[in-house]
């Protein structure tokens, strides 16, 4: 397969959240606003490159039987990285994300990819791979962050769209709990809906 | 054997480095987290103190470790840390940061109250409460207006036989921010930080 | 210069009615965990588990205690180690590396336990059962004990009563979906989407419970 093509069949074809169904708490629990999302789509991503890079650097060199813990503590230590870096240079961002960037490490996807793709292919494949999935990822959450803050607060990445009228009294649910899981219902759904098109069968 | 001890090399190895690199981020990051919030604990604290001196006027802090300060939240060993406000060179009054159990989050209000008791001016310094409910505390107007001038008497929500109304829909955000306050200023009462009749402005 | 040397308060819960280590503020952390933030429908928290073992009820109920059991030796072994290793050693940020170490260990534990002394439910819960270590739940209230500063009796008591919450969750999950089964649902929806919708509607019903307790 070409570089190409593992880079962007993360973005549609196998998004990693759309698709795969990998990486649901972050995603429902950051969207909340499209700057949460945004930076936790970064971080992942950040993460997922780096690691993906080393696990397929060293895939000759880690033995078999110990592989995966040896990659969840590359995960990890990537991951505290990311939260150090966080908390010196951007602090309010890492108030908002709070528990969710230490659970970057538990995030399927990061774990996914390194024992799925990147201990059995090239170090470039491994890196477009990477790439592909964390623009995937952020590209979903900023997608449904933008639903859920033009609906729960009327701002988007907070400049506000929709007047002061509607910033009172806006559907607060969108940025509450219960509006992501069904928001996120109706995106599936949507997805479902095209692919069923596609195939020509009923919706 | 020779077989577990490569694997075990190998763990090791790895998480040596891992450590080690860490170690080495975690100096250079480590006094940049401090000093951040230091200076926003700084800010913050300057900002409720103009209540007590009025705005423009230089204002310093000395802390207080006061012995036998009554821990309100006790369990293990707390102290409620409290600040003096001087200003040339007498003490006008206090601030501290009062700490509530909230609904989702520990709520973080600093407080400035003048020698006579009576909150002069409160802010919210964290909280992760509920958006559009509970979070709404952070607002000034919404909720901590409310507190100017009360002391430990006058502390009291509706619900809980006093008159400060409670935010609509957050009992719970409201009542821990109150209550936490309630606590610190009756802990610094006990401790003889009040005088009856002081000047706090 | 330096105010605030002392860092301020290190009580284990705060701010609820009564202070120390009391009846009241037991209930609070227990209630919480269970209902008014529920790991899964309010926190947001093992979300994977949540969609994939839910799909029968005695798979599900196998899961929540193979959970509940995890999150309460977690946090016992998370708790003892920051405490006692890492606060005194100065390398708290080595946290995370460590505790998802500790976590990876016991789910192995388990696997082996399970494999021995229950083979039906080691079959019945089979790829489930390791990824549990992936489970954002049990990390989460590892991290959630050191943040709300919880002295080790509250951070068991939560661990467990989240971990209950999770189960709950679950098994109230599983029952819908065993009924959804036979419902005559559009074929779009069919499956996770349906899923999310029926959890969307589970949420709002537990978010009802934050007027518990004023």
């Amino acid at each position: 397969m070409s570089l190409t093509r593992e880079f962007t069949k993360g973005i549609y074809k196998e998004n990693p959240v759309f698709r795969l169904a990998l990486g649901m708490c972050p995603f429902l629990a950051v969207t909340s606003s499209v700057e949460n999302a945004l930076g936790m789509g970064v971080a992942a991503g950040f993460v997922l490159i780096c690691s993906n890079f080393l696990v397929a650097l060293l895939r000759s060199v880690i033995p078999s039987k110990v592989r995966i813990p040896c990659y969840i503590v590359i995960i990890a230590t990537f991951v505290t990285l990311v939260d150090l870096i966080m908390n010196a240079y951007l602090p309010d961002l890492h108030r908002s994300l709070g528990i969710f960037i230490p659970l970057i490490v538990v995030n399927c996807i990061i774990l996914g990819r390194a024992e799925g793709f990147a201990n059995r292919n090239t170090v470039p494949a491994a890196l477009a791979d990477a790439l592909g999935m964390g623009v995937g990822f952020t590209f979903a959450m900023v997608v449904m962050a933008t639903f859920r803050e033009i609906l729960g607060s009327g701002t988007w990445l907070g400049i506000n769209l929709l007047g002061s009228p509607y910033s009172n009294q806006p559907i607060l649910i969108a940025i509450l709990a219960p509006g992501a899981f069904i928001l996120m219902g109706f995106i599936l759904g949507f997805f479902n809906m095209i692919d069923n098109r596609r195939k020509g069968g009923a919706l | 054997m020779a077989d577990v001890l490569k694997l075990g090399i190998v763990l090791m190895l790895v998480a040596v480095i891992a450590a080690g690199s860490l170690g080495f981020v975690n100096s250079l990051t480590e006094p940049l987290i401090a000093q951040q919030k230091e200076k926003a604990k700084l800010e913050a604290m300057e900002s409720v103190a103009v209540s007590i001196v009025g705005a423009g006027v230089p204002v310093t802090f000395d802390s207080l470790s006061v012995p036998g300060l009554a821990n309100p939240y006790a369990q293990s060993d707390a102290v409620l840390s409290v600040v003096g406000v001087f200003s040339e060179g007498h003490k006008r009054g206090y601030v501290f940061i009062a700490y509530g159990r909230g609904y989702s989050s520990t709520i973080q209000t600093m407080v400035a109250c003048g020698l006579n008791g009576e909150i002069t001016a409160s802010e919210i310094l964290y909280q992760q409460e509920t958006p559009g409910l509970g979070a709404n505390v952070s607002d000034p107007d919404r909720f901590l207006v409310r507190f100017t001038g009360r002391n430990t008497q006058s502390l009291f929500l509706t619900a809980d036989g006093g008159d400060i109304d409670a935010i609509t829909g957050s009992t719970i955000t409201s009542r821990a921010v109150t209550l936490s306050v309630r606590r610190g200023m009756e802990a610094m009462a006990a401790a003889g930080l009040f005088q009856e009749g002081g000047q706090s402005r | 210069m330096n105010p605030f040397l002392l860092p301020t308060i290190l009580a284990s819960t705060s701010g609820t009615p009564d202070s120390g280590f009391s009846f009241g503020a037991l209930m609070a952390i227990i209630i919480g965990a269970i209902f008014i933030n529920n790991f899964v429908l309010s926190r947001f928290l093992g979300i994977c588990p949540f969609l994939g073992v839910s799909k029968q009820l005695d798979s599900a109920v196998g899961m929540g205690a193979a959970v509940i059991f995890v999150m309460a030796l977690a946090t016992l072994g998370s708790w003892v180690v920051y405490h006692l290793l890492l606060v005194p050693l100065g390398i708290t940020y080595l946290r995370t590396i460590a505790f998802i170490i500790i976590i990876a260990s016991l789910v192995q534990l388990v696997e082996m336990i399970l494999q021995k002394f229950s083979p039906a439910l080691y079959q019945a819960l089979g790829i489930f059962l390791p990824l549990i270590t992936t489970n954002c739940a049990i990390l989460g209230v590892a991290v959630l004990n050191i943040d709300e500063k919880f002295g080790l009796g509250y951070s068991l008591v939560h661990a467990v009563a989240a971990g209950i919450g999770f189960t709950l969750a679950l098994v109230l999950m599983a029952g819908l979906r065993e009924r959804l089964d036979q419902a005559p649902v559009p074929r779009s929806l069919r499956g996770l989407p349906i899923a999310f919708l029926v959890a969307g509607a589970m949420s709002i019903a537990f978010l009802g419970f934050a007027g518990l307790g004023g």
